[in-house]
């Protein structure tokens, strides 16, 4: 701090003419690079519960991109930290592996750590909450379904080996939970289902459904048919119709229609 | 209990960063007293039933408007779309000549798009090949995806492209050649 | 919680005044009978820890139906081949297979967007009114298409001479 200070003093100095000491701070320090302006326009997504009359609508902030970081979340930030303290959005790992940031960026959800910022500088960024969500405030949606949809499925081990150590697992039965185990359930895949837009309180959605599988794929879980039982009706699995939107949008690179597509057929081989 | 939890975290960081707070006591006593007013004890059913009253005020957020146009998507309602289209066609010529034979009967059928001038005939067989060349192709890639071919992202764009060339040719051809 | 009861039963007085006031607050809350659950509406069923239910399985709606679907989805496939290079009038059999599986692979479409947008859980009238309508258009659709095959020269014949017309 007292550096610093001393730092500001010997400029002070210089603009008043006086000499520069080859030893002062200000000769040690190598000059940054002056970076140019580049200000981009984030058009946000605002709802306050507050004011519950006034009609959700987007909401325009101009930012220097080169004096934010890489990504969407970091440009949030910003915009809270020194424009705008109320606007409110989830966010926690800032590392894709909390799933709290997830939101509609550009049109595509993903979770805003992992979204780079489209440093176009002449095309806004349009940032809205996940699609077809109950919204609390601002960009955090009310995914209290979502969690008792995936409650719903029983999400642990049952089983009625009761092995004297572990229950062991082979491999290759081990590696069928690859690509699963990984969902971070940030909702991602369920919110961009148009299947799950229209019928969100029945259909399960891609999350549950692929959480669904990792257990009936598991070789150590004996309640395999019960869990399948569950799914035989018009609504919780087979609204699903292929449409491929969740993979395409899982920021975490799963594949919850190739599970879903497994489970389909595994019923009716059933 | 800690000042967060009293909700007092604000008022208190609001006292020690500005002295003048301080010093009036009287102030720092209004803000605190105003807090406990505000306290009172629920039952369940009543935190449930606020949190109702603010669930019914909340808006939906907007889908289908804002989401991207993806290849994904955009070709599953278009099939549903064309499925629809030919479908309403068959039920209703179906119907029609149930209700009127003769009327709808094939003879005044053909002679009818006989006498149409070739500009419409044309243009009437390509907005029907394209829907039902569209439609099989892409019943053939759902029938694929259910036997869990070609499903990844990387195999649902390469068959889908493939969908829409051979619906190209097909169209063109059931329109031009036949 | 528990520290409160154990104030309450100490303070049998307070615990009067205050059942009576947490009454009073629930007539007041209660008396917006709004809260009530709409499927698909934003008030949920049970509280935030109870998992959502599952309707009561059944296998003519869960996995039959879906195979039945891809099954006669597949069937249509050669179908609509053979109809290309044969005609009707010919194969009287393939026009009727075809006819037949045609409206029933239609009707499962148009009852499939009916579930997605138009369910009864949803619209308790529009629904079931929908549901008859269809049902109701199917089989007049299929006596219909009987009655062509039989009466007239056919659906791929009728296709074929349409196009070429």
């Amino acid at each position: 701090m007292q550096s610093l200070f001393a730092a500001s003093r010997s400029s002070r100095q210089l603009a008043l003419g006086q000499r520069a000491f080859s030893s002062s701070l200000r000769r040690w320090q190598a000059v940054p690079a002056e970076k140019p302006v580049l200000m981009k326009e984030f058009k946000i997504y605002r709802w306050n519960p507050d004011e519950p009359e006034k009609k959700p609508q987007l909401q325009s902030y101009k930012i220097d991109l080169n004096q934010t970081g890489p990504m969407v979340l970091d440009a949030l930030i910003k915009i809270k930290n020194e424009i705008d303290p109320t606007l409110t959005f989830r966010r926690s790992c800032r590392e894709g592996i909390c799933g709290s940031c997830a939101m509609n960026i550009d049109g595509q959800n993903t979770l805003a750590c992992l979204c780079r910022i489209d440093r176009n500088g002449s095309k806004n960024t349009k940032i809205y909450p996940l699609p077809h969500m109950y919204v609390v405030k601002d960009l955090v949606p009310d995914m209290t379904l979502f969690y008792k949809q995936y409650k719903s499925i029983q999400p642990w081990l049952q089983s009625d080996n009761s092995p004297e150590k572990e229950h062991l697992q082979s491999p290759e039965d081990r590696r069928k939970l690859d690509g699963m185990y990984e969902c971070i359930l940030c909702a991602c895949c369920s919110t961009s289902c148009p299947s799950y837009w229209w019928n969100q309180d029945e259909y399960l959605g891609p999350a549950t459904l692929m959480a669904a599988y990792r257990w009936i794929a598991d070789s150590r879980d004996t309640h395999k048919a019960e869990r399948m039982e569950r799914l035989e009706n018009e609504m919780s699995l087979y609204r699903c119709h292929t449409i491929f939107n969740c993979s395409r949008t899982c920021p975490k690179g799963l594949n919850p229609a190739a599970a879903i597509a497994k489970i389909k057929l595994e019923m009716a081989a059933e | 209990m800690s000042t967060r939890a009293l909700g007092l975290g604000a008022a208190l960081r609001k006292a020690a960063f500005s002295p003048n707070l301080v010093r009036n006591q009287a102030v720092l006593r209004n803000t605190l007293g105003k807090r406990f007013i505000q306290v009172e004890s629920l039952t369940p059913s009543a935190e449930q039933n606020i949190l109702n009253q603010q669930r019914l005020k909340r808006p939906s957020s907007p889908h289908f408007t804002i989401y991207q146009p993806q290849l994904t998507w955009i070709g599953s309602i278009a099939n549903r779309v064309t499925g629809v289209g030919l479908s309403v066609l068959l039920y209703g010529f179906s119907i029609a000549y149930l209700v009127a034979p003769t009327t709808f009967s094939s003879q005044n059928v053909v002679e009818f798009v006989a006498g149409l001038p070739d500009a419409v005939k044309y243009t009437g067989k390509a907005i029907l090949a394209a829907p039902f060349s569209f439609h099989a192709f892409n019943g053939i890639r759902h029938l694929s995806w259910d036997l869990v071919k070609f499903v990844s992202v990387k195999g649902a764009y390469v068959t889908g492209y493939i969908v829409l060339a051979s619906t190209a040719v097909s169209t063109a051809f059931l329109t031009f050649f036949k | 919680m528990s520290s409160s009861l154990v104030l309450r039963s100490t303070l049998p007085r307070a615990l009067a005044r205050r059942a009576a006031a947490a009454s009073v607050l629930q007539a007041r809350y209660a008396s917006t009978d709004a809260a009530k659950y709409i499927p698909g509406g934003p008030v949920l069923q049970g509280t935030v820890n109870d998992p959502t239910t599952f309707p009561p399985p059944s296998r003519i709606h869960g996995s039959y139906h879906w195979a039945f679907e891809r099954l006669l989805a597949a069937g249509l496939v050669p179908l609509t081949a053979a109809a290309f290079v044969t005609t009707g009038s010919n194969y009287p059999i393939l026009d009727g297979v075809l006819g037949v599986s045609l409206v029933m692979h239609s009707h499962i479409g148009f009852d499939s967007c009916l579930v997605d947008y138009l369910h009864p859980r949803k619209f308790p009238t529009l629904g079931p009114v929908l549901k008859w309508t269809l049902r109701g258009a199917t089989v007049a659709t299929l006596v219909g298409v009987y009655q062509f095959n039989t009466n007239d020269i056919g659906l791929t014949e009728l296709i074929a001479k349409t196009w070429t017309a």
